[in-house]
């Protein structure tokens, strides 16, 4: 993909490749047209955080991040007037924004203790941030903390997922790992902040703004008295088992019957298997370019080789023939590299976004048992109350403040379960135009490279044919 | 590969013939691989049609059946009987057990098959070999029955160089005293063996690395299958114009997963064959530098030892001795076994010099078009899948418009 060559100049050709058709092009681009664009909020984050560009530019691209009538409404976060950026931002000096980047991977610590640091550098006008810069130092750990307690606290919202907690030792600390995690954190951290719910946590405020060591304090004492949300979840499953056993002497679980929650289900488990075997095909075609690229290189060092056996003018064919073989080995490596950050890594986001879909489902579920369970409950022991009335009881007090506080955690359960009803509505809404508009660039961009890398290498072999025909020509064989 | 020159009207053919009718022309063909016998006992027999006008042959047209070790037998016989002429080459001997009656083996081996016996009879010297007629011309019982006899009772070139060796080592024990082998010092011919000797290593290695090319693109291509598939299961998942990209996308994700093992099959066919044939070319010119180191030593040694019995001869005759007579016979033995062993050594040099020439021409010719259908094949190849890409970049567009996304 020559139009996202990395290098300074990355900010122009990420203009350029976006002007890859008008429909494509949005206003705040230098040398792209000024049309509104009807993108749902997060597109583009592939396009640009991927461009490998020098931290410099990383703060100026997330300004091409997005446009979109969502911002008409709400307050555009990213847009907004970095100071080193070398366009005019989009709306005047005042408008609200908060721009997040990651960047500058370090690696610290020693042996089995090291791990690698991250530069979080905030740039916002909102009031509720200390200033309008901020740089703090946070590592993995310290993404999976902000994540977990959004987890728990921002139920049937879809969490925006984060890259895989480890990977295989000796490549753990390889540049193309190392990048590719900084650019999944950096999406992470920014969805956050586009999310119109998300971006008002508190969490994301702390995860931006306190200092390492407190960071550090809050992760660990989390950690440690902090239960998961699993474990909450846990704690949840054995109240509702207990209330089951005991209440409705069933032990198969109560599930909702909506028709169309169940295809969104179906449509979801599908698409996680449809999705999985993609990504996994797309890990093997790019290995088959790198495989083919060597093989390249290896057969263009034999001709070459070869070609110094003869001399003269065949020879220089054989050199010729050799050279070409060279440079298109480094064709393909360079593709393979491209597929593998702009095509098989956004379909692994797409996974794992699946996944945050699925985690959602079963919030949904534990959800709906408890607020079924706590209903049935609740109503009991408001037919329990009524017989201890109508006996003039003495329980009759401690049952009715029994029954009060069991109708208010019925009702509370209630209030969760419906909320989460209205997020997931409301985020499948948002989900289904986002992805579908991501996968469809992601495509495009497949396709334009394979393209170029095939254009490529017809141009070089027709020059080498061009070479050969003239070599026979001058040598008599026609 | 180039056919060499058999000039010829050959009947079912659909172009016209370079020279009129009536010039000599001597085509042959081998064709129609069958499988005969069983289990282990099975093997490939080939018809092999002789078409000409030349009145050394029985008549225009011949018809024979032969199988693989037939051609073994002809070359035996050949590489025996002109020592000096690089002896077109046979294809390998055996495959590995699961692969011989593979459909590509069959073709790849019928088509060298062809291309050997086709060399032999434009070779100016090897056309007119006995061996060739009997080839092309006896009936299968005679054929095997000459085979058969041939290599029990024929001993083969080696065996019979063994025995040369065998008598220059008593030779060179009892008059030279010596153990170094006696060699050459020509400087152009030094030169030539040290071109060829390189020439094997480099086109070894290249050969090498083709075969890895066409596994490759065999398995970009086998990949790029099995992506489109995964991709049109996907676009099942998403309904209306985004599923119909994603299934344009699978479809020609297929449609090039073929077309490269179309590309796999050609490099194989019209490349990697061609370098593998170049190679054997390569090990028989090196057979004739053996037949031609042998030639010399047998020369030097015949000539010294004949010098020395002609010392002797002298000696005895000034002695008036009894065994003049007897020496002079053993003499004029020697002298003419010398005679004959000088001879044919200067009609190996005489050949090979020859054979030098034709073989440069003919094999950088060679050469020069195999790359010239690699760089096609390629070219093309790469242009069909630029093209699939393209069209498959405009159905995106176009779905892009169409919803909204612009």
């Amino acid at each position: 993909m020559s139009a996202l060559g990395g290098g300074g100049g990355a900010l122009r050709n990420a203009s350029t490749a976006l002007a890859i058709s008008s429909t494509e092009s949005f206003a705040g681009t230098p040398s792209c047209h000024t049309k509104r664009v009807r993108r749902p909020p997060g597109s583009f984050y592939w396009l640009h955080a991927v461009t490998p560009a020098p931290p410099l530019d990383t703060t100026t691209l997330k300004q091409l991040v997005f446009v979109s009538d969502y911002a008409e409404s709400m307050i555009p976060p990213e847009i907004g007037p970095p100071k080193s950026s070398s366009q005019s931002p989009r709306s005047p000096s005042g408008a609200p924004f908060l721009s997040i980047s990651v960047t500058d991977p370090v690696k610290l610590g020693n042996g089995v203790q090291a791990y690698i640091s991250y530069r979080v550098i905030t740039k916002t006008n909102l009031p509720e941030f200390q200033g309008p810069e901020k740089i703090v130092i946070r590592r993995y750990s310290d993404f999976v903390w902000l994540h977990d307690k959004l987890a728990d606290k921002y139920k049937g919202i879809f969490i925006p997922p984060l890259p895989e907690k480890s990977a295989v030792e000796k490549f753990r600390f390889s540049a193309e790992f190392i990048e590719m995690r900084r650019q999944a954190l950096d999406i992470f951290v920014n969805r956050i902040a586009s999310h119109p719910e998300l971006k008002q946590s508190e969490d994301l405020k702390t995860f931006l703004e306190e200092d390492e060591e407190a960071m550090e304090r809050i992760r660990s004492f989390e950690t440690g008295i902090f239960k998961k949300p699993a474990d909450l979840l846990q704690m949840f499953k054995d109240v509702q088992t207990k209330v089951t056993d005991v209440v409705l002497g069933k032990e198969k679980p109560v599930e909702e019957t909506d028709p169309e929650y169940e295809k969104l289900k179906h449509y979801i488990f599908g698409l996680e298997d449809h999705l999985t075997e993609t990504q996994k095909q797309a890990v093997r075609l790019v290995k088959r370019h790198r495989e083919l690229g060597q093989s390249l290189s290896e057969f263009g060092k034999a001709i070459k080789l070869l070609g110094a056996c003869e001399g003269d003018s065949l020879g220089k064919v054989f050199a010729e023939l050799g050279s070409k073989s060279e440079l298109l080995s480094i064709k393909l490596q360079k593709e393979a590299h491209n597929l593998l950050m702009n095509f098989e890594e956004p379909l692994k986001d797409y996974v794992r976004c699946v996944q945050s879909i699925k985690d959602s489902f079963s919030h949904r579920a534990n959800a709906f048992r408890l607020h079924c369970e706590l209903t049935e409950t609740t109503k009991l022991k408001e037919i329990n109350l009524e017989k201890l009335n109508l006996m003039r009881s003495d329980k009759t007090r401690e049952a009715e403040i029994e029954y009060r506080e069991l109708k208010a955690e019925s009702e509370e359960a209630t209030r969760r379960f419906e909320t989460i009803i209205k997020r997931m509505n409301e985020e499948i809404v948002r989900f289904q135009e986002q992805k579908t508009a991501e996968m469809g660039l992601a495509f495009h961009l497949f396709a334009k490279g394979q393209a170029k890398l095939a254009n490529d290498i017809a141009d070089a072999w027709r020059s080498v044919l061009t070479k050969i025909e003239a070599y026979s020509l001058s040598s008599g064989h026609d």
